[in-house]
């Protein structure tokens, strides 16, 4: 930056035109409860947070969560379309989570192969494109792959989610050189979903140049959810602050910190 | 009028209403989202819509997901 300022950690950033302070984004799947996912997520300060659909089901109460999220101050839902397994039911699914929710945003994922979960580049971007054209704003989980990235946002995505790893595989920024240029290259906000573990991870995304990190399993498997929630939300500010402040130069020698006048030494006259 | 209902056979005896459908199962219209034959029923519709013999019908809420 040519001031020298930094923007300050709470810059906000934006999904169309709307703006987010926390670039903590949250996953509701695995948590052992509603009361501790409810904590987890208000410890994590996320202002999006993912929800699935699901079949009704009278005799399993606790799995609805509109009503627990819809009372968090701040919090907007984010239906994702999973179970989709291809196009046609992501789109389905998509509209079925709009007319519930009233938001405007959907996790795009389309992921065929349960074993895997690797997310289909085909069916995801020509589901992308009909949504987009619904007046939706997507938010495509994808393989991490620059090409699909800028199709996606030449078609209108609000974001890209390159995986980092394989969902709930907890191997971190596995993807971690194409990721580097889907930033480098991207017009839209880059979000990491998937497969981050630990916090020093999201704060490297961060630091890498992500406006922000999507996060579920690492929290949802944690064994205190909520204080990892807090973590997390640490780490990714942390991560923007560094970038923002301007990491130093690399060096392949050592540059000393301190001088190095040998007044130590017996000066020979 | 029978109908299937989240994968289900259902007997549905009261009015052929989505209302009347919902009661009876036990969900909550505000929290839920319908889809009948494959259509996604929006909530303007909703009162509009008569259930017919045959109908499939799917009830969805939100769930805990990524």
């Amino acid at each position: 930056m040519n001031s020298g300022m930094s923007k300050g950690i709470n810059s906000a950033w934006k999904l169309g035109n709307h703006a987010f302070e926390s670039r903590l984004l949250i996953g509701t799947g695995k948590f052992s409860s509603v009361e501790i996912m409810v904590a987890a997520v208000r410890a994590s300060g996320a202002q999006l947070v993912t929800v699935a659909l699901r079949r009704f089901n009278r005799e399993r109460p606790s799995d609805d969560l509109y009503g627990p999220l819809s009372g968090l101050p701040g919090v907007t839902i984010v239906p994702n379309t999973s179970g989709a397994r291809n196009a046609e039911e992501a789109v389905r699914a998509a509209l079925l989570g709009r007319e519930l929710s009233g938001s405007p945003f959907v996790k795009l994922e389309i992921h065929p192969n349960p074993h895997h979960l690797m997310p289909d580049p085909i069916e995801t971007f020509e589901a992308a494109r009909e949504l987009v054209k619904e007046g939706f704003l997507v938010l495509p989980y994808m393989p991490a792959d620059p090409v699909l990235a800028k199709r996606l946002e030449e078609i209108g995505c609000a974001a890209v989610m390159p995986l980092g790893s394989a969902i709930g595989s907890g191997h971190g920024l596995r993807t971690r050189e194409m990721l580097e240029i889907i930033i480098r290259d991207s017009n839209v906000p880059v979000i990491v979903d998937a497969g981050l573990r630990s916090p020093s991870e999201a704060s490297l995304a961060m630091e890498m140049g992500c406006e922000a990190v999507l996060v579920n399993s690492a929290i949802a498997a944690a064994d205190n959810p909520p204080a990892m929630a807090a973590a997390f939300a640490m780490a990714v500010r942390a991560g923007y602050a560094a970038r923002e402040a301007g990491l130093m130069s690399k060096s392949d020698n050592a540059v000393p910190t301190s001088p190095l006048t040998a007044f130590l030494k017996e000066e020979t006259p | 009028m029978r109908l299937t209902v989240n994968g289900e056979p259902h007997n549905h005896t009261g009015d052929k209403t989505i209302e009347a459908l919902l009661k009876e199962i036990g969900a909550d219209p505000r929290r839920v989202v319908v889809m009948i034959n494959g259509d996604v029923v929006c909530r303007e519709a909703r009162a509009s819509v008569r259930l017919e013999d045959g109908d499939i019908v799917e009830v969805l809420a939100f769930a805990g997901g990524g």
